[in-house]
């Protein structure tokens, strides 16, 4: 437990830190943070045009697709405004560049994901909760519900990087794979998970666990659901043990970072 | 129980090298570090050199835990670098010349600030050891400064004092005067030696630069195609490497010729000379008295050659027929 607080308070410093570095650039950080809104509201915008004519969609009606949009931005927003650093674990490893982080006396992996801020992740946080609580207009034990699965997204979106980032280990430089990985997983995240079957269903359970983010938590905050809650929270229990089993497995492996490092 | 700060024994470390085009590719086996063993008394101050591809960075990184060896073992206060690396660098600090761990858009109050939380030092201790080390390393009027606009000299400062707040018992500096201006660069030796003699601390320095090497360090450790090529004390490695001197003597009135075994005319005017000779060849005695001999001598000054040269020449020396390539540093 104290050893959670004390992660919980170096959290906190970086992230302040992270955000000064950021407002050092303020007319940079707050276009970056302004266009990510505006971006995710033209999204929203498309599906209110698409349920004015047709009210419902494989059982999902607006509200229930606006809520999707809500939780996967504030969830990846939450995860990279934290974790900025998920997004670049593949680049580090390839560069070599994790031996700063190694010469620290903290837990390797959460200290390298602390160590960066996404401005738009700001941008995305932002809209997902000023949007549902605009929009939606939720009760309290919804909104306090919407907000742990937030949390819960953002785990499964940073273990889905630490998990797709850590192949680099084995596959030497693959940043294109980890970022078209996680383009297909936030794009599946961002539909309904019913209007897919058959083989495309057993992705979204298992290489693209979009359903974690695109079923359950919907499912859990439509009904106020706890069992649905929990099974959300299990499979980003499950990506980020995986993504965190492939990176330790993989940093025995290192020195191939070094090696490219020798030729630049 | 040993009081060395740094052991290393058999110390071995071999990386995979692809190479080829297309589908057509091999592997090979690059031997970075081929054997390496060496002790390192606590408070010791040891320059460990070699030229670009002799193994340096990689025993660095095998000391601070980045890397595992191959083979061999190693000690670093009594850890393990690459299985006690957490509870190791909490008393080791490194810096590293081209990699900077201060933050660039922020000034280096801030890093300092996050360096406490991430060391975990109580309050009262991190603000006592942070601003003396501000006065010993004179950043006091740059620590509020954004990094990026620090001089590179300035930067340095500051890197070193960041490295040193959490009172660290060995301090691994790998080219830590790259880039700086003659100034700077002394600035930062002054402050290197005067930490090494005051605090006690062990020094375990890379560099290019002789002047660090002769400034900074006792002991130094020559390292070559990834062995060990010279372990020795910096004030006897020209002697008793390349047993050379150099003798600048003035005469007179015009001297004879000076042609004897081992003795080299480096420059020579119309009343002076300059030149080099092995004392292995010809005693430095005898070389007397040939120069006594040639004419009626003014002045005379006897030097060791530069450092440059003797480690020139140390590096030229060909590798071993078993060691293998380049590391790539």
């Amino acid at each position: 437990m104290r050893t959670l607080v004390n992660y919980l308070k170096l959290a906190a410093a970086y992230t302040r830190l992270n955000l000064d570095a950021q407002l050092e650039y303020r007319g940079a950080f707050y276009s970056q943070v302004v266009a990510m809104f505006i971006n995710n509201c033209i999204w929203v915008w498309f599906w209110v045009l698409f349920f004015g004519r047709f009210k419902v969609l494989r059982g999902w009606d607006i509200n229930d697709v606006v809520t999707l949009w809500c939780i996967a931005a504030s969830g990846f927003g939450l995860a990279h405004t934290v974790c900025g650093n998920a997004l670049q674990l593949a680049v580090l490893i390839a560069r070599g560049q994790l031996d700063v982080w190694m010469l620290y006396p903290r837990a390797l992996l959460p200290h390298i994901l602390l160590g960066r801020m996404s401005a738009t992740a700001w941008g995305d946080a932002i809209f997902g909760y000023i949007v549902y609580l605009i929009f939606v207009k939720p009760d309290l034990p919804h909104f306090a519900l919407f907000v742990a699965l937030t949390v819960s997204i953002a785990f499964l979106f940073v273990g889905f990087s630490i998990f797709t980032g850590s192949l680099t280990f084995f596959l030497g430089n693959s940043e294109s794979l980890a970022e078209q990985w996680r383009y297909a997983m936030i794009t599946f995240s961002t539909y309904p998970a019913t209007l897919f079957e058959g083989a495309v269903k057993i992705l979204l359970y298992t290489l693209i666990p979009a359903v974690f983010v695109s079923y359950y938590p919907i499912i859990a905050l439509r009904q106020l659901s706890l069992s649905h809650a929990l099974i959300a929270v299990a499979g980003s229990a499950a990506v980020v043990a995986a993504g965190v089993f492939v990176f330790y497995y993989g940093l025995r492996r290192y020195e191939s970072g070094n090696l490219m490092e020798m030729r630049g | 129980m040993s009081d060395a700060a740094v052991t290393i024994e058999n110390l071995r470390k071999t990386f995979t090298l692809q190479t080829g085009k297309g589908l057509k590719r091999t592997s090979s086996e690059v031997v970075a570090v081929d054997d390496i063993s060496l002790s390192i008394p606590s408070g010791q101050s040891v320059a460990f050199i070699g030229p670009n591809g002799a193994g340096k960075s990689t025993t660095i990184k095998i000391l601070t835990g980045i890397l595992r060896p191959t083979a061999g073992s190693a000690t670093v206060l009594g850890w393990v670098p690459w299985t006690d690396r957490k509870k190791l660098v909490r008393q080791i600090g490194a810096v590293f010349g081209q990699r900077s761990q201060l933050w660039y858009h922020l000034p280096p109050r801030d890093t300092f600030e996050l360096l406490g939380k991430i060391y975990e030092l109580p309050k009262n201790d991190y603000t006592k050891r942070r601003d003396m080390l501000i006065e010993r390393f004179g950043i006091g009027t740059f620590l509020d400064t954004q990094v990026r606009k620090l001089s590179l000299g300035q930067r340095m400062r500051a890197e070193i004092a960041a490295s040193l707040l959490h009172h660290p018992r060995v301090l691994f500096l790998d080219e830590p005067t790259i880039g700086l201006d003659v100034m700077a660069r002394q600035e930062l030796r002054d402050l290197i030696r005067e930490w090494n003699k005051e605090e006690g601390i062990t020094v375990f320095l890379t560099s290019h630069d002789a002047g660090d090497i002769e400034y900074v360090a006792r002991r130094v450790v020559v390292v070559n195609h990834g062995k060990v090529v010279l372990d020795d004390k910096v004030s006897s490695m020209r002697r008793q490497y390349l047993g050379a001197k150099v003798l600048s003597v003035k005469y007179h009135d015009n001297p004879a010729a000076l042609d004897f075994p081992g003795a080299t005319i480096v420059k020579s005017s119309q009343y002076a000379v300059r030149l080099e000779v092995d004392t292995q060849v010809t005693a430095i005695e005898a070389v007397m008295e040939h120069i006594l001999k040639a004419g009626s001598v003014a002045d005379i000054t006897i030097e060791d050659p530069p450092l440059e040269e003797v480690i020139a020449h140390i590096y030229s020396q060909p590798p071993q027929p078993s060691t293998g390539e380049e590391d790539g540093e």
